[in-house]
């Protein structure tokens, strides 16, 4: 039972994280009647998830074959694009926020981008989705011992800790400042996307479509990246413990190609323009 | 609506210069193929050889009529569910040589050893 407790947890982890986020980012900006577009992402993403699951038990042939790989490589990588433009964006409405107080968030610009915050919620959801639910079949059918039931319990345990998380970064998230969360998810988010990136190379090296795949260095004796603790960080700042020189190499530039798209609007040049250096929270403004 | 534009047009561009080499890696797919078969809470073959440094697909068939299977080799980052009945086709990266044990994640007792040389 603690297996698959384990296993579904570190999978739904990372959705649940990044559903945190996006519920309180929107809490934050005074757009929670846009939940719904979180929502329906995640709830589209689930739908999705099950009828891949579907397709992938019931089809057969090469496109069932290449399909859940070509699927998973997409959804990975536009994850990572969608992190990091919404992490642009954040960092450059943050610099609204702290320079002008009285100015409201411009309601048109920030509607425009509500669709993104909801695509980030299905990729969020969709990219260990599917596997999940293959992994859960999986699991109903050994059903027939004992240990299947145990399992199965632990695995639907599993879905209920990942979502007590997310709900959990959701209410911690709420209470920040607005330029606290707006500083502390930037980052975050920044981090998370690194891991999915250096992830998506992962793949890419065990498909065989990029050399190399050898562990750089082994630290699974000191943190296993399949444990609890070792997969929060996984699903946090994309640890792992036998990771390939190029997933190093990728984590590491995408980090500071990101870093240096998203932080010089969040930090940089964005002294106070009327000189006062007090920031107030902001109010919420609803518009 | 022109931005909307250009950004899907964005889209589908990097979608395909993405899916292109997968497509055309599986297309010209003359890998190897291995199969292997799954039932009884064992693999059959147990122990398995393949070249050192080619690729190969593992072809996986689940005889079991009820019990599902992934198998599962984290170093390879490999973990396939291969549902009951079912064959499914498992692309391994070039391997160094060494032995590489793969386990039923559902019943970790079922193994298969494979040996790249």
């Amino acid at each position: 039972m603690g297996a698959t407790f384990v296993v579904v947890l570190r999978e739904g982890f990372e959705a649940a994280l990044l559903l945190g986020i996006v519920y309180a980012y929107l809490a934050q900006i005074g757009h929670a009647e846009s939940r719904r577009y979180v929502t329906l992402g995640g709830g589209l993403a689930v739908l999705a998830s099950i009828v891949m699951g579907i397709a992938v038990s019931a089809l057969s042939g090469p496109l069932a074959d290449i399909g859940p790989d070509v699927i998973a490589l997409v959804v990975i990588f536009a994850a990572v694009a969608l992190l990091t433009w919404h992490g642009w964006w954040m960092g450059r409405h943050a610099r609204e926020m702290r320079g002008d107080l009285q100015r409201r968030i411009d309601a048109a610009h920030a509607s425009q981008q509500l669709w993104m915050v909801g695509l980030i919620a299905f990729t969020g959801v969709f990219r260990e989705g599917a596997e999940t639910v293959l992994f859960l079949w999986g699991l109903m059918t050994q059903l027939e011992d004992v240990s299947g039931w145990a399992a199965l319990a632990g695995g639907a345990a599993g879905l209920v800790g990942a979502a007590v998380l997310g709900w959990l970064v959701f209410q911690g998230g709420r209470r920040l400042s607005v330029q606290r969360f707006f500083a502390v998810t930037s980052l975050l988010i920044l981090f998370v996307a690194a891991g999915l990136f250096s992830a998506g190379i992962g793949r890419l090296q065990s498909l065989g479509l990029l050399p190399g795949g050898e562990p750089l260095w082994d630290t699974s004796w000191l943190l296993d990246d399949h444990g609890s603790i070792g997969g929060f960080l996984a699903g946090l700042v994309g640890y792992r413990a036998r990771p390939s020189a190029l997933e190093v190499a990728g984590y590491i530039l995408y980090l500071a190609g990101a870093t240096a798209l998203v932080m010089p609007s969040l930090f940089g040049r964005s002294a106070p323009r009327n000189g006062n250096n007090v920031v107030e929270p902001a109010t919420p403004s609803r518009v | 609506m022109r931005r909307l534009m250009r950004s899907s047009l964005l889209v589908i561009v990097a979608l395909g210069t993405l899916i292109a080499p997968i497509a055309a890696a599986h297309a010209q797919d003359k890998t190897v193929e291995i199969p292997l078969t799954a039932a009884n809470q064992a693999f059959d073959p147990a122990e398995l050889k393949v070249k050192a440094g080619q690729a190969f697909v593992l072809v996986v068939t689940n005889n079991d009529p009820k019990k599902a299977v992934e198998v599962e080799n984290k170093d390879l980052r490999i973990e396939k569910v291969v549902p009951a009945g079912k064959t499914v086709k498992i692309r391994v990266r070039a391997l160094k040589p060494g032995t590489y044990i793969f386990v039923d994640d559902f019943n970790p007792s079922a193994k298969v050893k494979i040996v790249a040389e």
